[in-house]
């Protein structure tokens, strides 16, 4: 219930303003200060201001706003160790920047404005062996007469390596991909003739040679400098510790060739060689090996989910073509797979049945739709011959591996 | 229970100029809102995958009234020029295409920096060919375009195709901010996406000229996934249903002509390659108004693959689209 009484009846200007006790609602501005205009015309402003600037915003559409970056995931990293391949990174990779790119202002512009080749490194265009890490956003610089960089350096990470290969990205991602450096070099005096470099960092030794047995020239000519490697008709492609190099010539000049092959051999001596996690590879014999036959399957081996981080090569042996692995893992990994294998091989129809050991290895053999196997497990390492039409050359490969006679 | 009170009155009064001063001020705001909210409104304004707004349709460019003329032509040769000039002669001849005046876009396959001989872009002499073809039948310009995502200057410089376009006086258009509008498509994925609009405003015809490639995630690369090359944005996206969205190239584009470059075919480690050994000699080029058609012979005779496996073609197929069955259509082979 109000307590205060109606207020009278306004008179006309210049009646002083009535003035009732207990009700705000009787009070009446009648002057406005400086400030407050000022203020108040202030805050418009700015409101058109946010209006302008939603207005071109909504203009210029950003894609990147929609983009996954993975740089933001950094801390699930430790969540997800061990569980996601693709996440795992080394130390070296979790400085700043890391998944960026820098890319080219002009990556073909003219060479002239650039410094001239080889400003680092020393006299024979070497330089001191770089790490994997030391790969990141470091100028990709070649110490050689006769060549110039036609652009900047580029880089690429997993999350735009599509910007440059596009749709092949995918099998590069497949194999934990980290980081792509590439640059080309016009060669001096042929303005039409050049040679591009590409440097793909993996995540391992294993993941780099995966991708390149992936590409791999079967009818490519091995390369004295590099083991992992071969020459094609129009470049040099090889791995280096973690780095798949692909030295692409633009045409097949001899001349241009040379230079290719000289870049070659500079980035396999500048790129550091490691082959650890490849002793699989290694563990394959050189004996009777098909030149360009050996394949890495990281998963899934054969259809066997047992069977990992596999080497398989082609050998020549008794007239027969063989194809024979090896897995190296621990003892216990081992023995599980090879039981397992073991167990695989006497299903749907067919048989399997324990050999005699052989040099310290459990040895056992198979026939399954019409081919042969012999499987065997020594320590850390599973191997034998698959898919074999001659079941007596299968077994003789096998046995003399194990007793070292075919190495 | 309060008993309302009076609304208070200013002592001072309000004038009757005063009065319509306040109501014009306060009019003039409102409509002043109203325009501007007009103004400010963006019909076109999309948000890929949410958007509800139309975008711009591209034209039929198809030559219609040619019955009983071929509409695949398959030829076998040993240069580019012998070989493109016997497809198209086969069809009927560029003249049944080009029009005196016609303005002219020509789509190449530009996508990498590689040299022409790894065969991941449209050959140089292929595109030579065709643009000679072309001005020879009477067209009064030439526009070449394409959109790589990386660096369009060099995959033109590098791909040899920069050297056609200055040899024969060609509109090279290169990729530039404004060069995009929104596509508008009733497509199966492709509904509202940004376009490389430019070299399309004033073209009368359009032709694709394609290598044909393994690719690493749709089998093939031919004349129909040629026009994935026209999309803006963060195109890569669509790499997750690359079928859907290579079909939807098929109703995106009608075009006058599409010429498939088999004259050596990029077999495998596509679309990039990078060895000549994964390049294999075939001497064929195929020419036809149906992309369907033409991809489907390239797929099974220059790429050697069983066409069961390659769905963006049956998609298309489905949907009427093309024709999957070349050998139904009516097709010419002839010898260069």
């Amino acid at each position: 219930m109000s307590t205060g009484a109606a207020p009278p009846p306004a008179t006309g200007r210049g009646a002083a303003p009535p003035k009732r006790k207990g009700s705000r609602s009787a009070f009446v501005r009648t002057k406005v200060s400086f400030f407050e205009r000022a203020l108040s015309i202030g805050i418009v402003c700015l409101l058109a201001g946010i209006a302008v600037a939603l207005w071109y915003a909504g203009h210029h559409f950003d894609p990147s706003i929609y983009s996954v970056t993975t740089a933001d995931l950094e801390s699930t990293r430790q969540a997800v160790a061990g569980k996601a391949g693709t996440l795992r990174v080394d130390a070296s990779q979790t400085g700043d920047g890391a998944s960026s790119a820098v890319l080219p202002s002009a990556s073909t512009g003219p060479a002239a404005a650039q410094p001239d080749a080889g400003s680092e490194g020393s006299g024979d265009g070497t330089a001191a062996p770089a790490t994997g890490a030391a790969l990141k956003k470091e100028p990709l610089e070649i110490a050689l007469p006769g060549i110039k960089p036609m652009g900047d350096t580029e880089f690429y990470s997993s999350d735009d390596l599509y910007q440059k290969i596009d749709g092949r990205s995918p099998a590069y991602q497949g194999f934990n991909f980290q980081e792509l450096r590439c640059r080309t070099f016009s060669i001096d005096g042929d303005g039409s003739s050049y040679v591009d470099v590409y440097e793909y960092r993996m995540d391992t030794n294993v993941d780099a040679f995966g991708i390149f047995a992936l590409e791999r020239d079967p009818k490519g000519k091995p390369l004295p400098f590099a083991k992992d490697g071969y020459s094609g008709e129009m470049g040099y492609f090889f791995r280096q510790g973690d780095v798949y190099v692909q030295i692409i010539a633009s045409d097949q000049n001899p001349k241009t060739m040379q230079m290719a092959q000289a870049i070659a051999e500079n980035r396999a001596k500048v790129l550091p060689a490691d082959d650890s996690g490849l002793e699989g590879r290694r563990a394959l014999p050189s004996a009777g090996l098909v030149a360009g036959s050996i394949t890495f399957t990281q998963d899934n081996a054969q259809g066997q989910d047992f069977l990992k981080n596999v080497f398989q090569g082609t050998y020549d042996f008794e007239g027969q073509k063989l194809s024979y692995f090896v897995m190296a893992t621990t003892p216990d990994a081992a023995s599980t797979a090879w039981k397992s294998y073991l167990a695989f091989c006497g299903k749907y129809g067919g048989k399997a049945a324990q050999a005699p050991d052989i040099a310290g290895a459990k040895v056992f053999q198979a026939s399954n739709f019409g081919t042969y196997k012999v499987i065997y497990q020594r320590a850390g390492q599973l191997g034998g011959v698959v898919d074999a039409t001659n079941a007596k050359a299968a077994a003789d490969f096998v046995s003399q591996y194990l007793q070292g006679q075919i190495q | 229970m309060s008993t309302p009170e009076e609304p208070a009155q200013n002592p001072e009064g309000v004038s009757r100029r005063e009065f319509l001063l306040r109501t014009g001020a306060a009019g003039a705001l409102i409509a002043g809102s109203a325009v501007a909210g007009v103004k400010l409104w963006q019909p076109n304004h999309f948000m890929p995958g949410f958007e509800a707004q139309k975008g711009m349709q591209l034209p039929d460019y198809r030559v219609h009234g040619a019955k009983g003329l071929p509409s695949l032509a398959i030829a076998h040769g040993a240069t580019h020029d012998q070989t493109i000039r016997a497809a198209i002669g086969a069809l009927g001849g560029m003249s049944r295409f080009i029009q005196k005046g016609d303005v002219v876009m020509i789509k190449p396959n530009v996508a990498f920096d590689r040299p022409p001989a790894l065969c991941a872009t449209t050959h140089p002499e292929a595109l030579r060919t065709v643009a000679k073809m072309v001005l020879e039948a009477g067209a009064s310009k030439v526009v070449i375009a394409d959109n790589p995502i990386n660096s369009p200057t060099g995959c033109f410089l590098k791909s040899g195709l920069r050297q056609v376009a200055d040899d024969l006086d060609l509109t090279l258009l290169y990729p530039e901010s404004e060069s995009f509008a929104p596509l508008q498509l009733d497509g199966e994925i492709l509904r509202n996406w940004t376009f490389f609009h430019e070299p399309f405003k004033k073209a009368t015809k359009v032709i694709g000229v394609a290598p044909c490639k393994d690719h690493n995630l749709c089998r093939a690369s031919m004349t129909t996934k040629n026009w994935y090359g026209l999309l803006g944005g963060r195109r890569n996206q669509f790499h997750q249903q690359i079928h859907s969205i290579v079909s939807d190239f098929a109703l995106m584009m009608k075009p006058t002509l599409v010429v498939l470059d088999g004259m050596s075919v990029l077999m495998r480690n596509g679309p990039t390659g990078g060895r000549l050994s994964d390049v294999k000699p075939m001497g064929t080029v195929v020419a036809g108004t149906d992309m369907i058609s033409v991809d489907s012979y390239g797929y099974q005779h220059l790429l050697e693959r069983d066409i069961a496996e390659l769905t963006y073609l049956h998609k298309a197929d489905k949907r009427g689209l093309g024709n999957i069955n070349w050998q139904q259509t009516v097709y010419k082979e002839v010898q260069a």
